[in-house]
Formats: C-alpha cells, sequence, structure tokens
C-alpha cells in the first residue's frame, strides 16, 4: 500500500526530458555451507543471488535497485526460524516456499536539488565508527537469524527512507525521516539462535508456563515515523559527528504478566515497542601509525528485563549510556591491528535487573594482507568481562579472480549460557562460502 | 599557474646554460625543477589498472580519478568502477604543505558503508593490490623535496630522450622504513622535467621496483604521462596504469574532495 505511490513519486521524478545515459547491471551469486563443530552436522546450505541494477540519467539522477533472493538448502538456518512480526507490511520479504525468500534491499533515486542531495527510497544508513557491534549504528534495524555472525551488510534491514544531506560551511548535515515501521527481525522460539539469555529474554521459572503475545506495533505512518539528524565535520585533523534519532527502539519491550491456567501459573510476554531520543556522537583521528576513533550514544529510554516478574511487569526503565572507544594499528607487512573497548552503562539502579549495570565488552582484531590483498588471513574475539563469554572468528578468504572469492571461516561460541555470546556455545560452526559476480 | 610557468620558463633556461657548460645541476636544483612544473590546478581523468602476477594473470581496475590543488594544499579523490568487487572503492586524500603535518587519508569500502580513517604513516604500503604505494600515488610526477638527500650522479637516455640521474638516498632509517626504499634512481627528462624511468631499492639495498613512464604528450599545455609500467622485482608482479580522458579544464567542484562524495560515488 506504501509502495505503490512512492514508487510512482520516484520514477515521476524522471518523467519530464531524462534519459538513461547509462545503466549497469550485475549478480551476485553467493553459497554457502556451514556445519555444527559439535555435531558435524549441517547447520545450513545457503544460496544467495543479488542482482543490482544502476540506472544513471542525463540530468545526474541515479536509480539503483537491489534483490535479495535467498534458499536454504539444509536443515537448520530456515527463513522460518525468523519471526516476520518486526517487519512493516511493505518491508516484509517474500516467502515464496518454506526454503526461499525474496526481498527487495534497495530501491532508491538518488540526485541533486540545489544545494541538497537526496537518496529516497528503500536503503541503508550508516552511522558510527564501531566495528562488530553497534552503538549508532541502529538507524537500520537487523535479522538476528544469524544472530550478529551474518554480515552487517546482509543483516542490516533496508528501510524506505528520505535522507537529505547538504553541505553548509564545513559541516555536512544530514536529515533522515523514516515512516518505515520495521525493526529488528528476532528468531523464533525454535531458531537455531534463538535468544536464550535471560538478559535479553525472560526466563520463566520451572513450573510456569510461558506465552509470548504477538507484539503491539506503532501503526502510524506520519506519527510513529523515525527521524534523525547528523552533522559531520572535519576540524584540525579530527572527523566528528553529532547525532540525533528519535526512533522506536528496534528491540520490543518484553512487558510480562502473570496469571493462572486451569490452576497452573501462566506468564503471558507481550512485546511492546516504545520510542527512545538517541544522542549521539563520533570522532576519529590519525596520529602516528595509530587511528583512534570513537563513538558515544545515550538513549533516553531504554527498557530492561527484570529479575522479578511481577515488578513492574517485569520490565525496568532507564536511560543507557553505550560507549566505544577503538584503536586501529597498520602495522608494517600489511597487518591490520584493531582493538575496541565497549562499554554499555544503565544509569538508573540496574539491581532489579538481569544484567549488571556496567556491561564491558572488549573486542581484538588482527588481519593480514597476502599477495597483492587477493589472500586474507583474519581472526575476531569479542569477549564480554561480565559473563566471561565471547566468540572467536577466524577466516582466511582468497580471491581467486576479480569475480570468484572463497572463505573458510569458524565460529567459536565460549563462556557462560547465562551471558549473551555463552548461550550459543552449542553453536560453534564451521564455514565455507564461494561468491561469484557476473 | 602563471607564476609556475615563468617561474618553470626561468629555471629551465638557467639549466640549459649551466648544461651547455658540462655541469650537472645539483640533486636539490632538479627535484625544485620537477615539482614546478605545471600540472594544472585541476585535473580528471581515469585509471585502468592492469594488475598482472607472475604466472601471468591479471587483474583489471578501471578507476576515475580528480585532483585539485587548494592554494598549497593538495586534495586527490579516487573513485573505483570496476569490477564489482571493488565498484564504488574510493579513496581520498588531503595533502599538506606543512613539513610536520602529516597527510590525512581515508577509504571507503562499500561492504561496510563506511568511510574509515587512515594513518598517513602506512604510505609505504602498497596502494590497493598495485605496485605503487600510497605515497607514490600521492606524489603522482612529483618527488618528495623533504624525504630524500639528492645528487645528480649523470646522464643517460629513456625511450631516446636525454635525462639526468638523480639519486635520491632517504635523510634517515625511520624514513626509510616508512617508504620502504633505501635508495632511488631517477631518470629525469631535463627538457620538459618529467621522471621517465624510476628505480628502487628495497631497505636491504636489493632492487625493488622499476617505474616507467611513457607516452608523454601535451594535454591542454600540460605535460602528461598517458602510460606507467611497474615492475616489482621481488614478486614478479607488473602493474600497468593507463591514462586516458585527461582534462585539466573541467571545472570540478570542491564537494568531490569531501567524505560524502566518497559515499556517493561518481
Amino acid at each position: 500500500m506504501f509502495q505503490k505511490p512512492l514508487i510512482i513519486g520516484l520514477f515521476w521524478t524522471f518523467s519530464l526530458s531524462v534519459y538513461a545515459i547509462d545503466f549497469n547491471s550485475s549478480i551476485t551469486v553467493t553459497g554457502q555451507w556451514m556445519a555444527s563443530i559439535q555435531t558435524g552436522k549441517s547447520q545450513s546450505l545457503g544460496l544467495r543471488l543479488l542482482p543490482d541494477f544502476d540506472l544513471n540519467f542525463e540530468n545526474g539522477w541515479r536509480l539503483k535497485s537491489t534483490v535479495r533472493l535467498q534458499s536454504e538448502l539444509i536443515n537448520g538456518l530456515q527463513i522460518n526460524d525468523l519471526n516476520r512480526s518486526g517487519y512493516s507490511d511493505f518491508s516484509k520479504p517474500a516467502q515464496l516456499t518454506d526454503a526461499v525468500g525474496l526481498e527487495l534491499r534497495e530501491l532508491y533515486v538518488q540526485g541533486e536539488i540545489g544545494q541538497s542531495f537526496l537518496t529516497l527510497g528503500k536503503q541503508q544508513i550508516v552511522w558510527g565508527t564501531a566495528d562488530g557491534l553497534k552503538i549508532l549504528d541502529i538507524v537500520n534495524p537487523q535479522s538476528f537469524q544469524q544472530f550478529i555472525l551474518a554480515d552487517f551488510e546482509q543483516s542490516r534491514i533496508p528501510l524506505w527512507t528520505a535522507n537529505i544531506e547538504q553541505s553548509i560551511g564545513d559541516w555536512e548535515l544530514q536529515f533522515v525521516w523514516i515512516p518505515d515501521q520495521t525493526y529488528h527481525a528476532l528468531p523464533r522460539q525454535n531458531g537455531t539462535f534463538a535468544f536464550t539469555s535471560p538478559e535479553l529474554v525472560p526466563i520463566a521459572p520451572s513450573g510456569v508456563s510461558l506465552k509470548v503475545e504477538q507484539p503491539r506495533r506503532p501503526s502510524k505512518i506520519l506519527l510513529d515515523s523515525d527521524v534523525g539528524f547528523r552533522a559531520a565535520t572535519f576540524w584540525k585533523g579530527w572527523d566528528i559527528t553529532l547525532n540525533y534519532l528519535f526512533q522506536y527502539n528496534n528491540l520490543p519491550v518484553l512487558r510480562q504478566q502473570l496469571s493462572t491456567t486451569g490452576g497452573n501459573p501462566v506468564v503471558t510476554i507481550i512485546p511492546e515497542y516504545e520510542r527512545t531520543h538517541v544522542l549521539g556522537a563520533t570522532f576519529s583521528n590519525a596520529i602516528s601509525d595509530w587511528v583512534i576513533r570513537g563513538e558515544i550514544g545515550y538513549f533516553s529510554t531504554h527498557y530492561f528485563i527484570g529479575n522479578n516478574p511481577a515488578l513492574n511487569q517485569g520490565v525496568i526503565k532507564s536511560p543507557e549510556l553505550q560507549y566505544v572507544l577503538g584503536l586501529d594499528w597498520n602495522a608494517p607487512a600489511d597487518i591490520f591491528l584493531s582493538v575496541q573497548l565497549i562499554q554499555s552503562w544503565i544509569i538508573n539502579d540496574a539491581r532489579k535487573t538481569t544484567r549488571d549495570q556496567l556491561d564491558t565488552t572488549f573486542t581484538g582484531m588482527i588481519r593480514h594482507n597476502f599477495l597483492y590483498d587477493t589472500l586474507t588471513a583474519e581472526i575476531l574475539l569479542i569477549s564480554n568481562t561480565n559473563n566471561g563469554d565471547g566468540i572467536i572468528r577466524p577466516k582466511i578468504s582468497y580471491q581467486w579472480q576479480d569475480n570468484i572469492k572463497t572463505w573458510l571461516g569458524a565460529d567459536i561460541f565460549y563462556g557462560d549460557p547465562q551471558g549473551i555470546f555463552g548461550q550459543f556455545d552449542n553453536n560453534d560452526r564451521l564455514i565455507v562460502g564461494v561468491e561469484m559476480f557476473y | 599557474m602563471k607564476n609556475h610557468n615563468t617561474y618553470l620558463v626561468g629555471l629551465s633556461f638557467l639549466f640549459s646554460s649551466l648544461l651547455s657548460a658540462s655541469e650537472l645541476p645539483s640533486g636539490d636544483e632538479v627535484a625544485k625543477m620537477i615539482n614546478a612544473r605545471d600540472e594544472g590546478v585541476a585535473v580528471s581523468r581515469q585509471v585502468k589498472m592492469i594488475m598482472t602476477d607472475k604466472r601471468g594473470k591479471q587483474r583489471i581496475r578501471d578507476t576515475r580519478g580528480y585532483r585539485k590543488y587548494f592554494g598549497a594544499e593538495k586534495r586527490t579523490i579516487i573513485f573505483y568502477l570496476s569490477p564489482k568487487n571493488i565498484k564504488d572503492t574510493a579513496f581520498l586524500t588531503y595533502d599538506y604543505p606543512q613539513k610536520d603535518r602529516d597527510d590525512d587519508q581515508w577509504l571507503y569500502l562499500p561492504a561496510m558503508r563506511k568511510v574509515r580513517r587512515i594513518s598517513a604513516s602506512d604510505r609505504g604500503d602498497y596502494f590497493l593490490g598495485t605496485d605503487l604505494t600510497y605515497e607514490d600515488i600521492k606524489l603522482e610526477t612529483r618527488v618528495s623535496i623533504d624525504d630524500y638527500q639528492r645528487r645528480v650522479i649523470g646522464e643517460s637516455e629513456v625511450d631516446g630522450f636525454h635525462c639526468l640521474l638523480l639519486e635520491s638516498i632517504p635523510v634517515d632509517h625511520k624514513t626509510m622504513m616508512e617508504l620502504g626504499y633505501s635508495k632511488v634512481e631517477q631518470c629525469v627528462d631535463d627538457t620538459i622535467w618529467m621522471v621517465r624511468l624510476a628505480k628502487m631499492w628495497d631497505p636491504q639495498g636489493l632492487p625493488l621496483k622499476t617505474i616507467h613512464s611513457s607516452d608523454i604528450r601535451q594535454i591542454q599545455g600540460i605535460w602528461t604521462q598517458h602510460q606507467l609500467d611497474v615492475i616489482h622485482h621481488k614478486t614478479g608482479h607488473k602493474t600497468r596504469f593507463i591514462f586516458s580522458n585527461v582534462n585539466y579544464n573541467q571545472g570540478i567542484n570542491d564537494r568531490v574532495f569531501t567524505q560524502n562524495a566518497m559515499k556517493h560515488g561518481l
């Protein structure tokens, strides 16, 4: 219902004396096999086709479109694993069969009107400087079908957005309006990467059954839309951005109601999306051999899982501060080292929540390029100090030709099963993939 | 630019007189002549990069690049047009005239949709799979005044053109390690003050690279190389750069040299 007028509007832009002067198209084919390290069984055998079209017009405008056709051939990571209630009606991927899904990933026009640069349509907007984990990269929600393991480019969910950028003096300003009420796509309770950590989902005590209702979603296109603003500048060697987002948090608040049915206690979870103001900033600079970068985000209203389901419907409200400090070193011989400290601080008293007031995560990454950037070996470690859990991700990739790339990697979780990473301790996997471009 | 040209003509006259008297100019004087050569306030061009490994396997990149002087500050941006796996990658550098100020550099990687800051101290690293370093790319046809001590060691000929042999040695060990060269020997055409052939040695003193500039002709009155062949002697890898659609008169908007432009592409 929303797509039609938008698409008509987009094409109207080109209706008068405008001709395409350049047309590019390509298709990316990706095949990936994953096997459980614990059981040796296949976790996934997936095939992904990404055809994209890029039309450039003589007036400088551009029309870009990308579609994703994805199929899963082996039981494990099924399309059905994902709860689709996070998607709005006009962004929901089509499910062609139980194993095949089709999604419009990009459809936008882009060009200049006066001094303003406009990108109108379905798109991804990326904010922030953090790698691997997200603080301000929340303009678009993401799919958690594979937790945070899929490339962000693929797991980020594009939204119908009006994105206007303009330079004023030394500042580059960006205004975004997002009438698309799509939020994180979360795994179902029986999905391979279903959340089980008490920090993310309420856990029913033994003898108490759990019932999850359909989420209560915002429904007014105008009143419930998200808006954001970003101002970026380059000042005395520093890249600085100031960010503001007024959005519905992409994770629903999981309110709980206790009741009895037939004499048996039942906890009913009522997911509901709530708004938050996000104030943020980023910085980066190169100092000698090092690049220092960071970002900070203040969230006016976040809801955390309470440790008593009877208190405040099982949720604790508090502002939250998240920040990351990163250091990159381009060492000699094409070696790249990167470390990050990421902390999240619940500003109000956190004793009634299921997580610590201050949550600390470290990341470390080393990457070495060989053979004129055709062979890359890297290892990424993400470690949470509160729960003593984390993930190790080694990967080797080789670019056989410009249009053929293969990789071999592993995702190895460790630590407390109550932790955000440790909850997937039984999901360690080996990955073999190939990607071709035509 | 007019002042540049006047300066160049004056210096050329001076050096012609010196050479006719069979006296070779000093290395610093030659370096000044190279850097005084008119290369336009701004230029746009397409560059095809053909990379060939020792087994003959080729990778080809098509790029479009822009360079513009903002006073003495030079800004350069390169957009990758093809192939698909590197398309939309962009590299931006601000090169400052102050000796004590590092360049500012950024890389846009479309797979991450982020502009990343790169430290300028990586100038000896190889540029995106080619045989040129970030520093080579930045300097283009110029030479670094501060990184080397230089002298003219003789005369020679390349492609039938007379040239002066300029030997450059890094000023200290740190600079040598940063650049990756222990010695550079350049054959400088003393008519148009362009380097036609350069040889580099690695920090161990072993032959490292040879760079041959050819198809040099005037575009809009400015001497312009149209082909650059780089041979890496240690790896057997080669890179050929073919320059086309060179235009010094195209007005280039200042906004091309921004992070937003890197993201938006061409």
